[in-house]
């Protein structure tokens, strides 16, 4: 649906040159929620705007819905857009028009009859749930209803494409839940892809089922959520992987077992539906060892569960090395740590 | 029980003249300031249609207009006056340089509103496809119709003072009288009277300038 191919970008302002994107590679499918997660400063905002043309590439290729949109004159470029909506962090509504004038103005754009406009524009606000604001102006909203209104009227034009710029960046957590949910109804309900960019892991662990990590104008990494959630291997990535995913020990913890280092701790590292009985019970049983479990985190990613446990084990040595071998080809990743 | 030589008749014609240079060169003034602020606006770097030889020629030409004082550009101008209404003194012939003196005060108003526009909404008006008259027309000028209105009171009250320069000309209106009953013959009652006048004519504009803007602002 979307894809980048080479891409870069630089500023120059006043003789100094900034790369804000060095030759970023990146393939969205359609029906994708793709996040992109970085600082601030790492390029996502540019990239974003690379896709509707805000921005131009200093060089690479962009296609969006099979189309390049370099060859693309004026007036075809502006046709496209209306194949991409777009919402922002600080909504960008009209003040001076009312909820349904806002919500019109794609459609009063491209001169569409006012019957069709007054069947659209009521359909999205029921859409959205604001149906009783449609005479209210901008501001009599809150937050939450300010970015149902940008979603809505992004939606006007029957987009294939939705950019979400730091969409819920100024929501409070409880309204950023709700818009979240809205997207993820947008992307079920009308098939479209979705690109947005957040600096906060929790955003891309609700909804995104495909994510890139940004850092200095390079994407240091990307994959599937889950996959990136698992096994964060840029140590940026770990760090926005840990503000949602709580799987290092914790300093009490770690305190207590220094105290007391004569038992070996493993890290059991787990993604997917495996239950945790099963495996337990067959550390018990079938391989006879005693596991007393120090500390476990669980964190919900997509439809699957990330999970880790540390353990201390007892047992005989053959027994052991069985059972890591039994873990091993059960997909559970086994590590000895050492605090 | 006034010591007057002004007609209550004289009063009313000064309102009806100031009135009416007002009215013209605001009138003529908007439609040619509005054009050229917003011809600034689009064509400035990084405006909606940058063309830098556009706003290269217009912004010193409204810089150099607006740094000649009224009351100079009113005698200067003379022969050009005289070429376009035929005559030079009058209440119609102070118009011309009426116009020529607000219509890029009001561009600058103009531009200064525009640009207070928020940059979001005309990003989100490009993402939406919007041409650049679009972007114009259904997102910068409803943005800014407050402040445009609150510009055009500015404007106003401007004119009024300058009318009272254009006396020198014959303009007629309110100033003249003051200058000319007023000042030049001792009339201390048609000079308070006059002062009363002006200052009812800036209270009574500014008031419905703020009222218009609040009402469009919905504050």
């Amino acid at each position: 649906m979307i894809t980048l191919r080479d891409v870069s970008k630089t500023y120059h302002r006043k003789k100094i040159s900034t790369e804000a994107l060095k030759k970023i590679n990146l393939q969205i499918e359609k029906g994708d929620i793709f996040g992109v997660i970085g600082y601030s400063g790492a390029g996502k905002s540019t990239l974003v705007r690379l896709v509707n043309y805000l921005e131009r590439p200093t060089s690479g290729e962009i296609t969006v819905d099979g189309k390049h949109l370099a060859e693309l004159n004026p007036h075809n470029l502006r046709e496209i857009k209306k194949e991409i909506g777009m919402i922002f962090q600080q909504f960008n509504l009209l003040e001076s028009k009312t909820i349904f004038q806002n919500v019109a103005m794609p459609l009063i754009l491209a001169k569409t009859n006012k019957q069709v406009i007054q069947e659209r524009v009521t359909e999205l606000l029921a859409f959205v749930g604001l149906a009783d604001k449609a005479a209210s102006y901008p501001s009599e909203l809150s937050g939450g209803q300010k970015q149902r209104v940008g979603i809505a009227r992004a939606l006007a034009s029957k987009p294939k494409i939705l950019l979400c710029d730091e969409a819920t960046s100024a929501l409070d957590p409880q309204t950023t839940q709700s818009i979240l949910d809205l997207l993820k109804k947008v992307n079920e309900e009308y098939g479209i892809t979705i690109l947005l960019i957040t600096h906060e892991m929790a955003v891309i662990q609700q909804i995104c089922n495909k994510v890139a990590v940004m850092e200095e104008g390079n994407i240091i990494e990307k994959g599937s959520v889950v996959s990136v959630f698992g096994k964060p291997k840029h140590p940026t990535t770990k760090g926005f992987v840990q503000t949602v995913v709580k799987n290092e020990l914790p300093f009490s913890i770690k305190t207590k077992l220094k105290k007391n280092q004569q038992q070996k701790l493993y890290r059991l590292d787990m993604i997917g539906d495996h239950t945790m009985e099963s495996i337990f019970y067959y550390l018990f049983h079938t391989f006879q060892l005693q596991v007393t479990v120090v500390f476990t985190n669980m964190t919900e990613i997509q439809d699957s569960v990330l999970a880790v446990w540390y353990i201390q084990v007892e047992g005989e040595e053959r027994n052991k090395q069985q059972a890591w071998s039994f873990l091993v080809e059960n997909q559970v990743n086994v590590e000895e740590i050492t605090i | 029980m006034f010591d007057t030589s002004i007609t209550f008749g004289q009063f009313i014609q000064a309102i009806i003249d100031t009135l009416y240079m007002v009215g013209m060169s605001l009138l003529v003034g908007t439609i040619i300031g509005l054009i050229l602020g917003i011809l600034i606006v689009v064509t400035r770097p990084s405006g909606v249609v940058e063309m830098k030889w556009i706003y290269g020629i217009l912004n010193p030409i409204i810089n150099i207009v607006r740094s000649v004082p009224f009351i100079i550009l009113l005698v200067a101008i003379i022969p050009f006056t005289r070429g376009i209404v035929g005559t030079s003194i009058g209440t119609t012939a102070a118009i011309v340089p009426l116009i020529i003196f607000i219509s890029p005060f009001i561009a600058r108003l103009v531009e200064n509103s525009l640009l207070e526009v928020n940059p979001g909404i005309i990003e989100a008006a490009e993402a939406m496809g919007a041409t650049p008259f679009q972007v114009i027309w259904y997102f910068v000028l409803p943005e800014a119709f407050g402040s445009l209105i609150l510009s055009l009171t500015t404007a106003t009250i401007s004119l009024i003072g300058a009318t009272a320069m254009a006396g020198t000309v014959g303009g007629g209106g309110v100033g003249d009288l003051a200058i000319v009953y007023g000042y030049q013959r001792f009339d201390t009652f048609a000079m308070v009277s006059t002062v009363i006048i002006l200052i009812t004519f800036v209270q009574v504009i500014q008031s419905i300038g703020n009222a218009l803007a609040r009402l469009i602002r919905r504050n």
